[in-house]
């Protein structure tokens, strides 16, 4: 089915060679991928999250072809990989080796053309996605000077359009916002969404937590080979069975507090006044939700708000959690 | 609806081409040096045996070569060459140079097969080998004072042209070496001594031990530069006449690139069983 991802087992393994002084060196079997298994639901953001070397890339290079795996199964939009190879190459949009994959002795719209070729694409029609991209991305400034002159954020951006052009069901973006300033980065965010409401799937990989939470509806927090967690953004910190505080700071009332008891997520609200200030703390679960909900009472009790501090379970508390590690650590094995 | 048809595979060879010649033209400093490179590479050899030829020194020449019109002789040799390493530079260096940029991986994750971007750098290759070959040789030409039209022209392209797709596929076969063993430079200079050496660009194969010689008749552009120079100067084919020597390149024709996209194909499949063609 466009758009779906299975992967059953799928397991690699390869050597690599360690440098021992002089001439020396000896052949090291590495396990970068460990019998994953996951679903990814066509029209669906999913996110793969780890450290560096936790084995996103190794996956994303199996499921687009780059490498064959040595075990296990996939389907990428229906076609068996190994076995229509092809098929999923012409499938399949790829952002991977972000400004590496560009010709820089080539314009911006060159490179464009160029790879509609090789995606098999009439001229005409080529011609037209290269025009689209180049517009909706705001790369008319650049799109006819050569990628050499461009900056690294802008090769980027480049090398985003280029997994647009063939208009494939699975867009697959690896750490697409490296390099990017917080502008661009959030442009293309919201790019992403775009794309993912008219209806492609979209496999997003980073290492920083904060773009999984807000992009991603499902996410895997993969390290060292192996799916350690996957489900909701909700249900993977629900996952820790801790609730989240909220400190509310401003002229409160008894009776206000007492009607925030009563909103449902709300396990625990207490009121505290210290130096003519008021402080309610809410413990409960879902701030998501509840942040909205607490807000709107106050502010229906005639409640003055001064400051809002929260503490949240994030990702990273997940990761921490299962792993003992942060995000931060480099588990790459070589 | 996804479409893989051979005439959009051509389209993506043509495309391939395209890029070659948009980017080699922002190199205008390349070319210059092409058209002249096989003269100065002559030159040497010319000069030197201006400078130490004795009275008989012609007909020891013919007696040895077939000809007597060394510099012709040596200019041919030279111009084969260029063509030669040229093809060699455009393929296997093409592969380990877009491995290194990153672009390799890019190219492998569309549905265009290696080789039939292959074709297209070999399209590529053949454009400017050809053009600048053939300026390189009217310039040698006209500075040594000889006639570049003498002899059987036609003649000659058709060795050219037979012997460049097995030369190709030789180079593609170089190429997927390269990647393998990933030492570029170490190889490459390797190729172009052998390949002169072998090739006779400034002396005759017959001259060569005969083990030597048996590997040197291996080679394509061996026969390639012999048919042109008899079709041109007369010096005298391997089989005698035109039609059996050119039947040799044919035959080198059907087997080299089979042999090749064999062996390619093998490469590649080892580079994805391990980490892949993006690892250099």
């Amino acid at each position: 089915m466009l758009g779906q991802v299975k992967v059953e087992n799928l397991s690699k393994t390869y050597l690599t060679r360690q440098r021992q002084g002089l001439f020396k060196s000896q052949k090291k079997s590495v396990e970068a991928l460990k019998n994953i298994s996951l679903e990814i639901y066509p029209g669906e953001i999913f996110g793969l999250l780890g450290p560096n070397g936790a084995g996103k890339t190794t996956l994303i290079k199996c499921l687009t072809t780059l490498l064959l795996p040595s075990g296990g199964a996939a389907w990428i939009n229906g076609y068996r990989l190994t076995e229509q190879d092809n098929l999923i190459r012409a499938s399949v949009g790829c952002m991977l080796m972000g400004e590496r994959g560009l010709y820089w002795k080539l314009t911006g719209r060159e490179n464009l053309l160029f790879f509609g070729a090789l995606y098999h694409l009439e001229r005409a029609e080529s011609r037209r996605r290269t025009d689209e991209i180049i517009e909706r991305l705001n790369l008319a400034p650049l799109a006819d000077r050569t990628v050499e002159t461009y900056s690294s954020g802008q090769k980027m951006k480049l090398a985003f359009a280029k997994a647009l052009i063939n208009d494939a069901p699975l867009l697959i973006l690896d750490e697409p916002t490296n390099t990017l300033d917080l502008p661009s980065a959030r442009e293309l965010r919201a790019v992403v969404r775009e794309l993912n409401q008219a209806g492609k799937t979209i496999i997003y990989t980073t290492h920083i937590m904060a773009e999984a939470e807000t992009l991603c509806e499902r996410v895997a927090i993969i390290d060292r080979g192996e799916v350690l967690a996957l489900g909701t953004v909700a249900e993977l910190k629900a996952s820790l069975g801790r609730e989240e505080v909220i400190h509310i700071e401003g002229v409160i009332s008894a009776e206000t507090s007492q009607v925030v008891q009563t909103l449902p997520g709300v396990s625990q609200a207490v009121r505290a006044t210290a130096d003519g200030r008021t402080q309610l703390t809410v413990v409960g679960q879902n701030q998501r939700l509840l942040l909205p909900r607490l807000i709107e009472t106050l502010s229906a009790h005639q409640a003055v708000i001064q400051k809002i501090v929260s503490e949240e379970v994030t990702l990273e508390d997940v990761f921490i959690a299962r792993t003992g590690r942060t995000l931060a650590d480099d588990t790459r094995v070589e | 609806m996804i479409s893989l048809s051979l005439r959009r595979n051509i389209s993506a060879a043509l495309a391939e081409t395209w890029l070659r010649l948009l980017s080699v033209s922002r190199y205008p400093g390349e070319l210059f040096i092409e058209l002249i490179v096989p003269t100065v590479l002559a030159s040497m050899p010319i000069l030197l045996g201006q400078a130490a030829a004795g009275p008989d020194a012609a007909v020891n020449f013919a007696a040895k070569t077939g000809t007597t019109n060394y510099v012709a002789y040596l200019l041919i040799g030279s111009n084969v060459f260029t063509l030669v390493t040229r093809a060699f530079w455009d393929i296997a260096y093409w592969l380990r140079f877009e491995q290194e940029i990153g672009t390799l991986e890019a190219v492998c994750l569309t549905p265009t097969s290696r080789l039939t971007l292959a074709s297209g750098v070999a399209i590529y290759s053949a454009i400017r080998g050809l053009l600048t070959t053939s300026l390189a040789y009217v310039l040698g030409c006209l500075v040594f004072w000889v006639n570049p039209f003498q002899g059987d022209v036609l003649l000659a392209l058709a060795f050219i042209g037979v012997g460049l797709t097995p030369l190709y596929g030789l180079a593609f076969l170089f190429g997927a070496l390269i990647l393998k063993v990933k030492e570029t430079n170490a190889l490459i200079g390797l190729m172009q001594w052998l390949v002169s050496f072998l090739m006779g660009i400034f002396f005759p194969v017959a001259v060569l031990p005969p083990l030597v010689r048996a590997v040197a008749l291996a080679f394509p552009p061996t026969w390639m530069v012999n048919g042109v120079r008899s079709a041109l100067l007369g010096v005298g084919f391997f089989f005698e006449t035109w039609y059996l020597d050119l039947a040799m390149l044919g035959v080198f024709l059907l087997f080299v690139p089979l042999f090749t996209r064999e062996v390619f194909r093998r490469v590649e499949y080892g580079l994805r069983r391990n980490q892949g063609v993006g690892e250099f």
